[in-house]
């Protein structure tokens, strides 16, 4: 059985990009049909994937090639692993509502799409691949779009410059659209160029004749170059995933990118991070993996931590929203560090249950920002008057990401704890708990600030409710929310079938580790 | 058995040089006002030389083996015709606003200096080698100047300068490789390099050895032989500095790859810290002189020496993956660099020196130039899907599999550090509002130059969409090169 399905899931957006490019610029229906196009397909796809997926079977399904270079052994090979499944869905549902969001854009819309539709054929693409070298290719797909996307539609945070390096503030700045986007993409591609020499090394200490991921998991790679491996995957694909002291391009750039941006880049890009972490360096590098996961955790605490309490002390309604973003994937590191089952199937959950809350909170700052024109959080008020249903899903989201019992988020960091708890590190639970009851300070103090009491100060008159495909968006990630809060057996099944194929050897290659310390 | 009257391997050249002379009579004849005419003509011509090469076959030695061809020179010969054509069809509209009356001169330089560079690869002899290197070298100086009577164009003396400096470092590196190479002659009683190969390494050899190579490292503009890049850039006709830019390094690079692999790969030992000494110099200082620049000839100038340590990469790692490498790399490098050119012409066609504030609101103005630009400046700062990531990729693979590791990490990161400079370029084309007086200036393209680029951006995004039969090539005219050294 093979349809391609995969394939056209990965090049479905590409495709409505080169399509959009034919179109006029001035048939604004047309090209936002175009571009919602190009976020259902691979939806609907990931839903077909995920209903076809033989659950008894398990390991990689659908698997298709198609040779790309052969002399160096770099093939376009696309499979799904349980992991996979749920992650594109997460992905297509929050591409459609992404479009769906920014239905309203006004300035060279047309360019805007195309970029967005590009981004997430790369972040498809990470997801189904299984040649380490197409994977990164797609990685690269996913990342550098963001350049423009920022620079060019992005907003101005209010950064005040002082202290005794205003001047450099000043110089590059700081706060403003260009600074993020710049800032962004050299961290980035910094990461990049650490994941290509693992990748490098990987291929050529497995033969050098192929990138399978299959093979060069298989392969047999010396202790001495896991070690120093690993840490280079963990710190190329982590500043992706908001790993600290490499996150701090996150909420700058969150802050300035428009609405579907910050909604992909913190509710499917920093996932690529973690997916890359997991995926390639602890699979693939097992005893490097086993050497360095106390510190992938310890580290993990302090983004929980450190990530919770800057939220709290932002004034700047993104900020708050990107600072917990960087709070959150500490949960998927910490789950990742675990190396237990629980802690595993809780890191993939909470990436599909942060995506939709995180993808809902920016959706919902984007509109009280096209509205308010403002991010200020003490000068709002009252807001719930005249945006009932905006404030209702902000209180939605709020809850999820506190972790209430019955919503996504509250599945997922409840196995990341009881994960930390069987670890080798039980006390790694102690802060990640910690961080949530900070969470439910700053979210709900934000959610009091900004819709009830009095008001709506004078200066905001122009405010009103979410708007005919706004809806859409909001209702489609709040139902998924409360859905798959309560219900987590959709997705947590896929998840565990691949989490239970891959930890045993993972385990073992750790164990061993430990006998030979 | 070679005889010193086998000329079927320089079957290539041959016709190149029935081109030129056939560009010399039609300008004898053609009346004033249809000069323009000749680039068109020369410019078909190359591209149908450029394609009669995929039918010939120039392998063979000459001259008694002084010249040996083989899938190697070929490609390099394909490469120098490509960049010869587009150039070429480029500068057709530019010779003819700013120099109507000498047109025919101009082209037929271009077509002598080519002529050099199609030969210079085979060569396995010192004494082919110089003349051809002479032949390369004079006309390049003479046309780098050939805005200096322009009275449009502007600023006079920086057309003297250009035109000077590459004069006067052609004629200082041509000494200094004489030099290098009768001290080599001497010691050895050759000029074959075959001979060359086998003698044994002396302290006086040695010095010989590294006087050649300095000679040569002039010529690609390895730091500390750069100085006269940017300046040669900033004050010579655009169209011209695209072909300036790539050709001589693609020839430049066969050269010395037939001095540090052929002639002296008994040494490689001896020699590798020197180069790896030059790849870094030239990737640093390249990079970061490339920041602070306003000028985009400047800038693109000071990027090119970071991307010749690349090159060097692939020289350095050695062998048949470096040499394909190193090959891919530059015929990557020729188009998206003679694009990047071509789309300043676009912009500026009146000025030798264009600051990136000219380029303010390109988008705007012009979408397809600046998508154009937008790809070549991704390409040369290596990024995915465009050939210059390939490129990158590539030198990147061959210097970690000759157990340089940490060259790889050094590489990428300085690749970064490009990518900021590049995309100031970009970020004018894309992000900054235009000037009033820019505002409606949407720039008049004259088809040729059109053309010109949208070959290179075709270019740039086949070879970077689908690099195999490249890559291919790359490495079966590799695999040449060891063979018949």
């Amino acid at each position: 059985m093979n349809d391609h399905l995969l394939s056209i899931i990965v090049g479905a957006p590409f495709l409505a990009g080169v399509l959009l490019l034919l179109v006029d610029d001035k048939s604004r229906l047309l090209v936002r049909l175009l571009s919602l196009t190009g976020g259902l397909v691979p939806l609907l796809g990931a839903i077909e994937v995920a209903r076809t997926w033989d659950m008894a079977k398990g390991g990689l399904q659908r698997p298709e090639k198609y040779p790309l270079v052969p002399s160096l052994g770099i093939e376009l090979s696309f499979a799904v692993d349980g992991w996979s499944v749920s992650l594109l869905l997460l992905t297509g549902i929050i591409i459609s509502t992404g479009v769906m969001a920014s239905w309203t854009l006004k300035e060279r819309s047309k360019e805007f799409f195309i970029l967005l539709l590009v981004l997430v054929s790369g972040v498809f693409g990470v997801f189904v691949s299984q040649d380490l070298f197409v994977f990164f290719l797609f990685y690269e797909i996913a990342v550098l779009p963001m350049y423009l996307l920022i620079g060019i539609w992005g907003s101005r945070g209010k950064v005040p410059a002082r202290g005794p390096f205003a001047f450099v503030w000043k110089r590059f700045d700081i706060g403003g659209r260009e600074y993020a986007a710049m800032k962004l993409t050299l961290m980035l591609l910094v990461g990049s160029a650490a994941i290509l020499i693992v990748i490098f090394a990987m291929y050529f200490e497995a033969g050098g004749k192929t990138f399978d991921l299959g093979v060069l998991g298989h392969a047999h790679y010396p202790r001495a170059m896991q070690l120093w491996a690993f840490p280079l995957l963990w710190l190329g694909f982590g500043s992706l995933a908001g790993v600290f002291p490499f996150h701090t391009w996150s909420p700058d750039g969150h802050a300035a990118a428009p609405t579907a941006v910050s909604m992909l880049h913190a509710g499917v890009l920093m996932k690529l991070g973690a997916f890359g972490v997991i995926r390639i360096g602890m699979l693939m590098l097992p005893e490097g993996a086993g050497y360095w996961a106390p510190y992938v955790g310890g580290v993990a605490v302090v983004n929980v931590l450190y990530g919770a309490l800057s939220a709290m002390n932002q004034k700047d309604l993104k900020y708050v929203i990107a600072y917990s973003s960087v709070s959150h994937m500490g949960v998927v590191m910490l789950g990742a560090a675990t190396m237990t089952v629980d802690g595993w199937n809780g890191a993939i959950y909470q990436m599909f249950a942060h995506g939709m809350m995180t993808g809902l909170f920016f959706a919902l700052v984007g509109l009280v920002y096209e509205r308010a024109h403002s991010r200020q959080i003490p000068t709002m008020g009252g807001f719930a008057k005249p945006m009932p249903g905006v404030a209702a899903f902000f209180v939605l989201a709020g809850l999820s990401s506190l972790g209430l019992p019955g919503l996504a988020g509250f599945v997922a960091e409840f196995l990341v704890f009881v994960g930390a708890w069987q670890s080798q590190h039980w006390w790694w639970a102690l802060p990640g708990i910690l961080g949530a009851w900070v969470t439910a300070v700053y979210v709900l103090r934000a959610a009091k600030n900004i819709f009830f009491g009095e008001g709506p100060p004078a200066q905001y008159h122009d405010l009103h409710d979410a708007r005919r495909t706004e809806w859409a968006a909001l209702w489609v990630l709040g139902a998924c929310l409360i859905v798959f809060g309560s219900y987590p057996k959709l997705i947590l099944d896929f998840i565990h079938v691949a989490t239970n194929q891959y930890l045993p050897r993972i385990a073992e290659a750790a164990s061993q580790l430990a006998l030979k310390q | 058995m070679p005889t010193a009257f086998d000329i079927a391997p320089l079957m290539v050249d041959l016709n190149l040089l029935g081109v030129a002379l056939l560009v010399l009579v039609l300008d004898l004849g053609m009346p004033h006002g249809r000069k323009r005419m000749l680039g068109l003509t020369t410019s078909i011509l190359l591209f149908a030389l450029f394609i009669g090469t995929f039918w010939m076959d120039a392998s063979g030695s000459a001259f008694s083996g002084a010249y040996v061809g083989s899938a190697w020179t070929l490609m390099l010969k394909r490469i120098t015709l490509i960049a010869g054509a587009l150039a070429s069809l480029g500068a057709i509209d530019h010779v003819d606003r700013h120099f109507p009356h000498r047109q025919g001169e101009f082209y037929l330089l271009l077509l002598f200096t080519m002529l050099g560079m199609t030969i210079l690869p085979g060569a396995r002899d010192l004494i082919l080698f110089v003349v051809c290197f002479e032949l390369m070298g004079i006309p390049l100086s003479i046309m780098a100047s050939y805005a200096k009577a322009d009275d449009r164009v502007g600023v006079h003396k920086h057309a003297a300068e250009a035109g000077l400096k590459l004069y006067l470092v052609s004629a200082a590196s041509t000494a200094i490789t004489l030099f290098g190479l009768s001290l080599v002659y001497g010691l050895t009683g050759s000029t074959k390099l075959a001979v060359i190969a086998n003698a044994h390494l002396s302290p006086l050899l040695g010095m010989g050895m590294l006087v050649t190579l300095a000679g040569l490292a002039f010529k690609v503009g390895v730091v500390p032989f750069h100085m006269w890049i940017p300046d040669t850039y900033q004050g010579a006709p655009t169209p011209f500095v695209a072909f300036l830019s790539v050709a001589p390094k693609a020839t430049g690079f066969a050269a010395l790859a037939a001095v540090v692999l052929v002639a002296f790969r008994n040494d490689a030992a001896q020699l590798g810290p020197v180069l790896v000494l030059l790849i870094v110099a030239s990737v640093v200082i390249g990079s970061v002189m490339a920041l602070p620049q306003k000028d985009v000839k400047r800038l693109l100038g000071y990027s090119g020496i970071a991307q010749v340590g690349y090159m060097m990469m692939g020289l350095a790692a050695g062998g048949e993956y470096g040499t394909s490498m190193l090959l891919f790399y530059v015929a990557g490098y020729v188009v998206t660099n003679m694009g990047a050119f071509f789309v300043l012409e676009a912009v500026a066609p009146n000025r030798t020196g264009i600051v990136i504030s000219d380029l303010n609101g390109l988008s705007k103005r012009s979408p397809w130039l600046a998508l154009a630009l937008l790809m070549f400046l991704l390409s040369l700062a290596g990024i995915p899907f465009v050939v210059g990531f390939w490129a990158k990729l590539y030198v990147f693979m061959a210097v970690y599999q000759a157990h340089q590791a940490w060259l790889v990490f050094f590489g990428a990161l300085m690749a970064m550090v490009s990518l900021w400079y590049y995309l100031q370029v970009a970020r004018a084309a894309y992000m900054v509002e235009p000037s009033p007086e820019q505002a409606g200036v949407k720039p008049k393209v004259a088809w040729t130059l059109q053309t010109a680029i949208a070959l290179c951006l075709l270019a740039v995004v086949g070879m970077g969409a689908y690099p195999r039969p490249f890559l291919d090539g790359a490495t079966a005219a590799a695999r040449a090169f060891m063979l018949t050294k």
